[in-house]
């Protein structure tokens, strides 16, 4: 009963300084500036976007080019928490031998899914692949970009493992996938840090504004974002839904 | 090849993201690589050192947008001196466990690996980074990691205070983005020389505000009172080399990160506060140390106790304060990841963490006896040890300023100390023996990264002035504040 | 075409409220949760809902009365001047993968204790003392 009581009292200060301090945020002001002279990093962001990037999508400039230091930092603690999600849900190797004879992956769903929900993920299936490809492809023309279209891809993944007893992802192929990917976001900074002297810089070349192939390159690291993303999320989700039911 | 602070990040990560491919084709790749990428760390801090050491402040642009529009990574003498010593401590971490993690099974080594890496990477980031949003995702980057870390040993307790660490971990992070949400709004930037610039026009009840969400984020990170409940049980159920770098590396980046956002950004005074709120860390900490049956417990609670008093040191805030309170984080970092060491040996061989099994134990273990003693007395302060020279200078500092309460408080605090270590030191050499003879001797590679580590308590304590003057530069570039803001927006 | 302008000034007092109001809710909402309840996985969820707080909090001070979102699209080149602000988006989206990324943890975290204790009751979880 006292902490409820404590609990009340904290949240009661806790949203009484928010409420407090949003007052003096109004909502809708601009808080940019002015965007010939920006003083805001934002304000300089609208400027540089479509004039010295070449990028449509200002936020994607800002992701992936101004502030890529911290999307690398992003991916790194996606990488992180796949990779400690497997050490945290690793089997030893006793367990493992035990399970071969009663495979996983039927234990995981208890009933069949019906032909009808089977058929359909079959067709969504390369479809929703597709939309995700192509959400990470137009990152920097259109709303969306690696972390979404991997986010859809993993989704694709998702069905498929609910709705399939039998479907698993070649780990090796993920592997291989995730790690290039990865190599290849640092391989494109440090490309910038030998070339032109600082990590993940862009480069001089960026064709037009709302090109496919625009923005330097913006849309190759976007990539290598989607295909990471896209393994990671598959990974947690296979290594989640891949665990052996308690024993009685 | 010109080596620059990014590299300090970006070669872990590559090592990272490389490490799963590379062990397909060779099986002790690894364990190995961590070690060559955490050398590699050593060689680029000291490059760095000499350069500041010559030319001044590095600001080094990232994506090839100046300080205030993109992200920069900065070495002052301030940066530099504790990335380097993060780096020099992560690669003799990695040195003492090489050996130890045979007896994980295969696929897991890759996975600690990785991890523990990275959380020594994390906390070089949050150091040297300039730029307040990226700082939160290297914390998270060294959350994630130090999350994973402390429930590797999965058994239910690990589990337990990983959890428990997430839960006030995930705290932390939510109280710092409202923190940076409410700096954004009100300085349009996130630059921190920039913020720091701006900080006078913000109007001073929402930079209270914002005050108070860092505070209570980053006095998490810190293991300030009340917020440290995760600390002993995060310190207690990891493994050994993880237990060191918690004390040596994480708990270093989070006082410095705390220590960043209230010297550099705002200026509102709040040495009273830090004072207060690190007496008080201290004090709870060793008092609870002193009734610990655990012996890493009671080493995590004696970690939390020493961060109280870095905390008195930077609230002092004179210069010769700040000098003190970052030579005892340099001793603090040394000795606690000796002790932790030399504990986790004695854990082995009892087969429990219990203090009561230590009696006699320096038949059986005679260097780490030693080695544990030393650390022991240094870490309480007596002459002629390197933990004298810090508690010294950070009192005379307490006189200069007329703390006297402050004095006569941390002298007493010091008796709990000496007390509690005393009895774990008598019970070890004079305490008859109870169990039978050790099974683990400590492996060559541990010995030598203890040896270093005694090595360094011992000429640092003897002969002091070797380090005094890359401390004292580092209490210069910290209290130089103006002169950080200069270099970073208009040198570049 | 609509004009979002004038609906905005017109209204500004309720959507603030709505917004902000919506905000502070969530956030409050979540840390209630991971505060009091007892099931480990509603404390997860508790978390979550916490970080959705936040991340509307951070796209609503982006909003500019007015704004459109931040793409250069064909026949808009010039358009920088009613756009929205960019950068909280882009913070958001680094926060809400950072909130995934402990989310997934939790939740291998609970999978783990449930497995040990065979209960998600957080009561029952006590072999740890502060």
């Amino acid at each position: 009963m006292l902490k409820k009581l404590f609990v009340f009292i904290l949240l009661f200060t806790i949203g009484y300084f928010l409420v407090n301090s949003l007052k003096s945020i109004p909502l809708g002001a601009n808080r940019v500036g002015s965007i010939d002279e920006p003083t805001t990093v934002s304000g300089y962001y609208l400027n540089k976007s479509p004039n010295a990037l070449k990028v449509a999508n200002s936020i994607t400039a800002v992701v992936v080019n101004f502030r890529g230091f911290d999307t690398l930092g992003e991916v790194t603690v996606l990488f992180l928490a796949a990779t400690g999600l497997a050490s945290i849900l690793y089997r030893k190797e006793d367990e493992e031998e035990e399970e071969k004879h009663t495979h996983s992956l039927s234990k995981r769903l208890n009933l069949p899914s019906s032909s009808l929900v089977r058929t359909g993920a079959k067709i969504l299936f390369p479809l929703i692949l597709l939309l995700g490809i192509y959400v990470f492809i137009h990152g920097h023309l259109t709303p969306g970009g690696g972390f979404q279209g991997g986010a859809i891809i993993a989704t694709g993944f998702l069905l498929m493992l609910v709705s399939y007893k039998g479907f698993t992802t070649n780990h090796n192929v993920m592997v291989w996938l995730e790690s290039l990917a990865g190599l290849g976001f640092v391989g494109v900074g440090l490309y910038g840090l030998f070339a032109y002297g600082s990590f993940l810089q862009n480069t001089g070349w960026t064709g037009n504004l709302n090109d496919l192939i625009s923005g330097g390159f913006i849309p190759l690291i976007y990539i290598f974002i989607g295909i990471k993303v896209a393994t990671e999320l598959t990974n947690v989700l296979d290594t989640l839904l891949n665990i052996k039911p308690r024993k009685k | 090849m010109v080596i620059t602070p990014v590299h300090y990040i970006v070669v872990p990560l590559l090592a990272a993201f490389a490490i799963p491919l590379l062990t397909k084709i060779y099986k002790d790749a690894a364990r190995l690589i961590p070690g060559i990428v955490l050398f590699y760390n050593i060689i680029v801090s000291f490059n760095l050192l000499k350069y500041v050491n010559e030319h001044g402040i590095i600001s080094e642009t990232i994506a090839g947008w100046q300080a205030p529009w993109g992200i920069n990574l900065v070495i002052t003498p301030f940066t530099g001196f504790l990335a380097s010593m993060v780096s020099v401590l992560g690669f003799i971490i990695w040195l003492y466990g090489y050996r130890f993690k045979r007896t994980l099974k295969g696929g897991l080594v890759k996975y600690y690996e990785i991890l523990q890496m990275m959380m020594i990477a994390g906390s070089i980031g949050v150091i040297i980074t300039g730029d307040l949003f990226n700082m939160f995702v290297f914390i998270e980057i060294v959350g994630i990691s130090a999350y994973s870390l402390t429930a590797f040993y999965r058994g239910r307790d690990g589990a337990e205070a990983s959890f428990k660490y997430l839960l006030i971990g995930s705290f932390a992070s939510t109280f710092l983005l409202l923190g940076i949400l409410i700096i954004y709004t009100q300085t349009g930037t996130l630059n921190m020389a920039q913020i720091a610039e701006r900080m006078h026009e913000v109007p001073q009840h929402m930079k209270i505000i914002a005050l108070i969400f860092f505070l209570i984020s980053l006095g998490i990170e810190a293991e300030m009172f009340p917020l440290n409940g995760w600390a002993p049980d995060a310190y207690s159920q990891a493994p050994s080399p993880t237990s060191a770098t918690f004390a040596a590396v994480v708990s270093i980046a989070g006082v410095y990160a705390l220590i960043r956002v209230l010297f550099t950004l705002f200026d509102v005074p709040v040495n009273n506060y830090l004072m207060i709120m690190g007496f008080v860390t201290m004090l709870v900490a060793e008092i609870a140390a002193i009734s610990q049956k655990d012996l890493k417990r009671m080493l995590a609670y004696s970690s939390i106790g020493q961060v109280g008093l870095v905390l008195i040191a930077f609230g002092i805030g004179s210069k010769l304060a700040v000098f003190g309170a970052l030579f005892l984080m340099l001793n603090h970092a040394v000795i606690k990841s000796l002790l932790f060491m030399t504990g986790s040996y004695f854990i082995y061989n009892t087969d429990n963490k219990k203090l009561k099994s230590l009696n006699g134990i320096h038949k059986r273990l005679p260097l780490v006896s030693f080695f544990f003693s030393l650390g022991a007395l240094a870490i309480v302060g007596f002459p002629p040890f390197a933990g004298f020279w810090s508690k010294f200078y950070i009192l005379i500092a307490a006189g200069d300023a007329r703390h006297v309460y402050l004095i006569v408080g941390v002298l007493g605090v010091t008796i709990i100390e000496l007390t509690y270590y005393l009895r774990i030191v008598g019970r070890i050499y004079f305490a008859k023996e109870e169990e039978e003879p050790a099974s683990h001797k400590p492996s060559i590679n541990a010995i030598i990264a203890m040896s270093a580590l005694a090595l360094f308590i011992l000429v640092i304590g003897v002969y002091p002035d070797l380090i005094m003057q890359p401390l004292n530069q580092a209490a210069d570039a910290l209290l130089n504040k103006t002169h950080y803001i200069n270099q970073i927006l208009s040198l570049n | 075409m609509i004009d979002f302008h004038t609906i905005f000034e017109q209204y500004k007092e309720i959507i603030s409220i709505a917004v902000y109001g919506t905000a502070v809710f969530l956030i409050i909402i979540g840390l209630y949760a991971v505060l009091l309840k007892k099931h480990l996985v509603k404390i997860v969820i508790g978390l979550s809902i916490m970080d959705a707080g936040i991340h509307l909090l951070f796209v609503a001070v982006g909003y500019i009365s007015g704004g459109t979102a931040p793409i250069f699209s064909p026949g808009n080149e010039n358009a920088a001047n009613t756009m929205v602000d960019p950068v909280p988006q882009a913070l958001v989206l680094t926060a809400i993968v950072i909130g995934f990324a402990v989310t997934a943890l939790a939740l291998s975290l609970v999978i783990r204790l449930y497995k040990h204790h065979h209960t998600a009751n957080i009561d029952q979880l006590k072999s740890l003392k502060w």
